[in-house]
């Protein structure tokens, strides 16, 4: 497994239900019920974080603080070889005769190198595995998802009951429906 | 169970929906710029003029034409280092600590004090470099071998130590505020209709789509990052104040300068953030998303932190006494009653004093007062660290090397001329992005719990 995911891309996919809300209460709720019945939600697109609809999507649980951890580690041990190599091996200077070997004042400039690591390997990771890249065509499905709306997108697969999916997303108040297939999007 | 609070005072004002805030927000990118900002920008503009004239004539020159000499080695340049980077810290803080202890308020100003930290450690960067003389082989700070020129490094030393803190922390810096802007640069290329900026925003928005996922991993990243920035803003003052304790000179000497430097960068770093807010919120009508309950948990920050460092004042002037050592007792006598009395009294009064007025509700919750206020804290906070250099230098141990020190009119020049670097970025800031975090401020507009 690559470390993009790949379920954030939205190319060579079935046809897609797309339902717009106003209110994340509403959305909610409907998110709930609809995975409670067993539709698996592709994706739901917010302008803001809503909390909880991770957990209701089936996302798993992110790798990042173990990824921070291993650039921490890495980090240090860089740092810490880099003085040694420097400073006692390569070309040791008596500066006031103060010792070259390990001493406590080797500790900030590790501390910033391991912090400096850390924080872009992680960043990196997390925009690799984000599909966050410079330049990269947008995938949104409705102009006002970075706005005001929020967009819940399911894929359809054989025997999905669509007109029940529709349904629910409408009694819970999406104000607008519609189907996405190659690109193209229809109002329901 | 959420729930929407009914004790807590609402975080923004005037039941504002999702769109509007966008609205609200992004009028001032969208729009063309207002005669306020055309007049700020191009002041600014001047000063960064004063900037380059000052810096060009000290690079022709030399640094000799700062009036700094033997004795006073360090002057105007390591106090407006020392100075500015403490203003930086106010944005790791509000980003960072306050997004750990889960304050919400934090929400409406961290954008614009974690721009603020950035330019602030720009400015600051300027005098340590340009203070080499020979800036040309300014690389010679980094760790290369000894084939570019100079020798291996020495990490016994704070200076090098600085070298690592400061460029370490810019970066992070940048990395956290950068990470935090996608979200809300997706909502402007969503919005903008010149082909420019489409192109422009589109590249910067890195194809965000605010999915369910990448929200959920973008909050673990903050998360993370704010654990990191806080110890790694903790550790980058405690370096600069090292660059001072680790020397044996009477009145550097102390064990006490790591907390009281990182105190009054608090400080001197909410100052700066309220003489910037009060202002943009009234020029750019913000009034409902920077609220007067913002304003009042600045200032009590502001009246806490200054406090911190009177006591850290009285306890070092105490120590000197009760060490026994007359160098030391010298020192700050001499501080207090020596020939730059005025300039330790007018630190006393501005950090001390006049922040203890937070003390009653009226202070902490009148715009213009604490404008006036957060202008007198940075006055404060740059007459201690010209005190902490000068007044310890100036009257070395041999009488022969007694000197009085005052800036010359190109380090006058270049301290006017960093506010130039410092607001021509912020304005170009408040132009170009967002100053309000959109996103975060939409996830607080009902209140809940």
């Amino acid at each position: 497994m690559g470390i993009l995911d790949k379920k954030l891309s939205l190319r060579d996919r079935n046809k897609m239900l797309i339902g717009v809300w106003e209110d994340e209460d509403q959305l909610m709720a409907g998110a709930s019920e609809i995975a409670h019945a067993g539709v698996h939600i592709h994706d739901i697109y917010t302008p803001y974080p809503v909390h909880g609809l991770d957990r209701i999507i089936g996302a798993r649980r992110s790798k990042l603080a173990r990824i921070a951890f291993f650039c921490a580690v890495t980090g240090l041990t860089l740092m810490t070889t880099m003085i040694w190599y420097m400073y006692v091996h390569d070309w040791p200077m008596n500066i006031g005769n103060k010792p070259v070997r390990f001493t406590p004042s080797w500790a900030p400039v590790m501390f910033e190198g391991t912090v400096l690591c850390t924080a872009f390997g992680m960043s990196f990771f997390f925009f690799w595995r984000n599909r966050l890249v410079h330049g990269i065509k947008n995938e949104i499905l409705d102009i006002r998802q970075t706005d005001d709306r929020m967009v819940m997108a399911i894929e359809t697969t054989d025997g999905m009951d669509e007109k029940a999916v529709l349904n629910m997303m409408k009694n819970h108040g999406a104000v607008e429906l519609r189907e996405f297939h190659n690109g193209v999007q229809t109002v329901l | 169970m959420i729930h929407d609070s009914i004790i807590r005072d609402r975080l923004v004002t005037g039941d504002k929906t999702a769109s509007d805030v966008t609205r609200d927000i992004a009028r001032p990118i969208l729009n063309n710029p207002s005669t306020a900002w055309k007049v700020g920008f191009t002041l600014s503009l001047i000063f960064l003029g004063i900037f380059g004239v000052s810096l060009l004539y000290t690079l022709f020159t030399g640094i000799g034409v700062w009036n700094i000499n033997k004795s006073v080695m360090w002057g105007w340049d390591i106090t407006n280092f020392v100075f500015w980077v403490g203003i930086g810290h106010a944005g790791t803080l509000i980003s960072a600590v306050l997004l750990l202890f889960r304050q919400k308020w934090r929400m409406s100003i961290n954008r614009s004090a974690e721009a603020m930290t950035i330019f602030a450690v720009i400015c600051a960067a300027m005098f340590p470099v340009f203070h080499m003389g020979r800036v040309w082989v300014g690389y010679w700070a980094l760790p290369l071998p000894n084939a570019f020129g100079s020798l291996w490094v020495n990490f016994n030393s704070p200076l090098l130590w600085d070298v690592f803190a400061i460029s370490t922390y810019f970066s992070v810096s940048l990395l956290f505020w950068y990470i935090g802007l996608i979200p809300d640069i997706a909502t402007i290329r969503d919005k903008v209709k010149s082909k420019l900026g489409k192109t422009m925003y589109g590249f910067f928005s890195m194809g965000w789509t605010g999915s369910t996922r990448t929200w959920a991993r973008y909050e673990l990243i903050s998360l993370i990052l704010a654990g990191l920035s806080t110890p790694l803003v903790l550790s980058v003052h405690t370096i600069v104040s090292t660059d001072f304790a680790t020397s044996v000179i009477p009145g550097w000497h102390t064990t006490i300068f790591p907390p009281y430097f990182v105190a009054g960068a608090i400080f001197s770093g909410f100052g700066m953030v309220a003489t910037l807010l009060v202002v943009a919120r009234k020029v750019m009508n913000y009034e409902n998303y920077i609220t007067i309950g913002h304003l009042d948990a600045m200032t009590k920050i502001i009246m806490v932190t200054g406090t911190i460092v009177g006591i850290a004042y009285i306890t070092e002037f105490f120590i000197a006494w009760y060490s026994g050592n007359i160098y030391e007792q010298y020192a700050f006598t001499n501080r207090m009653f020596g020939p730059y009395w005025w300039a330790y009294w007018s630190m006393m009064t501005c950090n001390l004093i006049a922040p203890q007025v937070f003390w009653f509700r009226w202070a902490r919750t009148t715009p213009w007062f604490i404008f006036i206020m957060s202008i007198v804290v940075n006055v404060g906070m740059w007459f201690e660290r010209f005190v902490i250099i000068v007044t310890s230098l100036h009257r070395d141990y041999l009488p022969s090397s007694w000197v009085m020190y005052s800036g010359s009119l190109t380090e006058i020049g270049l301290f006017l001329g960093t506010f130039g670097i410092f607001f021509t970025c912020f304005f170009l800031f408040a132009k170009f992005l967002p100053v309000i975090n959109m996103a975060e401020v939409k996830s607080i507009l009902r209140n809940r719990e």
